[in-house]
């Protein structure tokens, strides 16, 4: 069994250019698209290639504060005020500023148990599918899962 | 003849307690770009460059990011060797958080490096920020700070209490918001300055261009010629001149941000600036009693 296999040959991406509120909508609009929830999206260039990949965690990381640990110390805290001023204050920051440039892919003839030690090793969820230079699908970690459970349970 | 000794509450306080074991590395043929993406991402002020053996050779911030923009070098092509500092300035876990205070304000940095026990290990970083985190938390725990009270418990007496105005600085450079990027630029730098303050032509207060501000515009492709208007956060974040310090150490963490401009009698006309750095360096808690608890004497 192959990447090809279990790929999902339909998927959404985002453009290095759209900001970060952008994104949160695009999170939004392939869950509710794709029927489960989405986690990660490849971004692509103008010339649809794969430049990098940003997932809920980037994005959380970056909007919480630096100082956290001080956070969690103060009780009386109106977070929800704080946290809309924060967030108001990322509108202008771009999926390219925070997006993981550095991205791991596999070939559509990449064995699946290759793939799940990449998944592992790596602690990453899912791995974008690139023939030569074109995007042709992504590989979830669900799906790995359960395509391997159906084979040998 | 008397040894003179001076004495602070960050007496006996190692780095270790207050440094961050997070370190952010990048290798030295790095772009620009990459180095700018991972500053923002982790809301660093600077990264480590390691060579083909991942040993440490210097330092990118983003006051070198700046300067790379304003000379004009190309974000993508530029790589983090051409425009880095070295070698890192460091210190140990187990100096005092006093002498890495010294270190830092001598060479005009803003972060150490902490080194490990091997030559080429570095185990975490020491900011300003890290400093008054640990300062802004003793002060919590302390019973008779005000740190730890609500503000709707209200505290009794005022004048035990340092305010902004004690600690900041009343120098505030501002720019107009049609200036030029470039023009904001040499003003954070003949200053040393994090950020410039953007007055109109009244002389009210509009908004901030600080280094973040600047390195996102380069990487999103923004020539020097922009207006400061185009690039400002809005509003500024201000506080009142005669407001607690420990208020307003707090207001910066709650809304993430390393300055606030302070106003006086007049809500729209800014009189100072306090940075985390200001505060770092005073080396007292809130209150007078830690102030006054910073002598000079003989041992």
């Amino acid at each position: 069994m192959y990447a090809r296999d279990i790929m999902s040959p339909g998927f959404h991406t985002l453009s290095p250019s759209n900001t970060i509120a952008e994104a949160v909508s695009q999170f939004h609009v392939a869950s509710l698209e794709e029927g489960k929830k989405i986690f990660g999206l490849m971004v692509i260039d103008e010339n649809d290639r794969l430049v990098g990949m940003i997932s809920i965690y980037d994005i959380l990381l970056f909007v919480q504060p630096k100082h956290i640990h001080v956070w969690s110390e103060i009780e009386d805290l109106e977070a929800q005020a704080l946290f809309g001023e924060l967030l108001d204050r990322v509108k202008s920051v771009q999926v390219s500023d925070i997006m993981t440039t550095n991205v791991v892919t596999v070939k559509p003839q990449t064995h699946v148990m290759v793939i799940a030690d990449l998944m592992i090793k790596r602690h990453i969820r899912r791995v974008p599918v690139v023939e030569g230079t074109n995007l042709v699908g992504i590989v979830y970690i669900s799906d790995l899962f359960n395509h391997l459970l159906q084979k040998f349970m | 003849m008397p040894v003179a000794f001076s004495r602070d509450i960050l007496q006996g306080l190692l780095v270790e307690e207050a440094m961050r074991r997070q370190v952010l590395r990048a290798p030295h043929d790095a772009s620009l770009g990459n180095c700018v993406n991972q500053l923002i991402k982790f809301k660093a002020n600077s990264l480590l460059i390691g060579d083909e053996t991942g040993c440490p050779v210097g330092v990118i911030s983003k006051t070198d990011i700046v300067g790379a923009f304003y000379a004009g070098l190309p974000v993508v092509e530029t790589l983090s060797r051409d425009v880095m500092n070295g070698p890192p300035l460091t210190c140990f876990p187990d100096d005092e958080l006093g002498v890495a205070l010294d270190r830092m304000r001598k060479n005009g940095v803003h972060q150490l490096f902490v080194q490990g026990a091997e030559p080429c290990a570095v185990v975490g970083t020491l900011s300003y920020g890290d400093v008054v985190a640990l300062l802004y938390r003793y002060c919590r725990a302390c019973p008779k700070g005000a740190a730890g009270r609500s503000e709707a418990a209200g505290i009794e007496d005022r004048t035990r209490f340092l305010t902004v105005k004690e600690a900041m600085r009343t120098c505030v450079i501002s720019c107009g918001p049609e200036e030029a990027l470039a023009g904001v630029i040499e003003k954070l730098t003949a200053n040393r300055l994090g950020a410039v303050l953007i007055e109109d032509g009244k002389g009210l207060p509009v908004g901030v261009i600080s280094k973040t501000d600047i390195i996102l515009a380069y990487h999103h492709g923004a020539g020097l010629e922009v207006e400061a208007r185009s690039l400002m956060k809005s509003p500024a974040v201000t506080c009142d001149e005669n407001s607690l310090l420990t208020d307003a150490i707090r207001q910066m963490f709650l809304k993430d941000v390393q300055r606030l401009f302070a106003y006086g009698a007049d809500p729209s006309h800014i009189v100072g600036v306090l940075s985390l750095a200001d505060f770092a360096q005073i080396r007292s808690g809130s209150c007078r009693a830690c102030m006054a608890s910073r002598m000079i004497g003989s041992p």
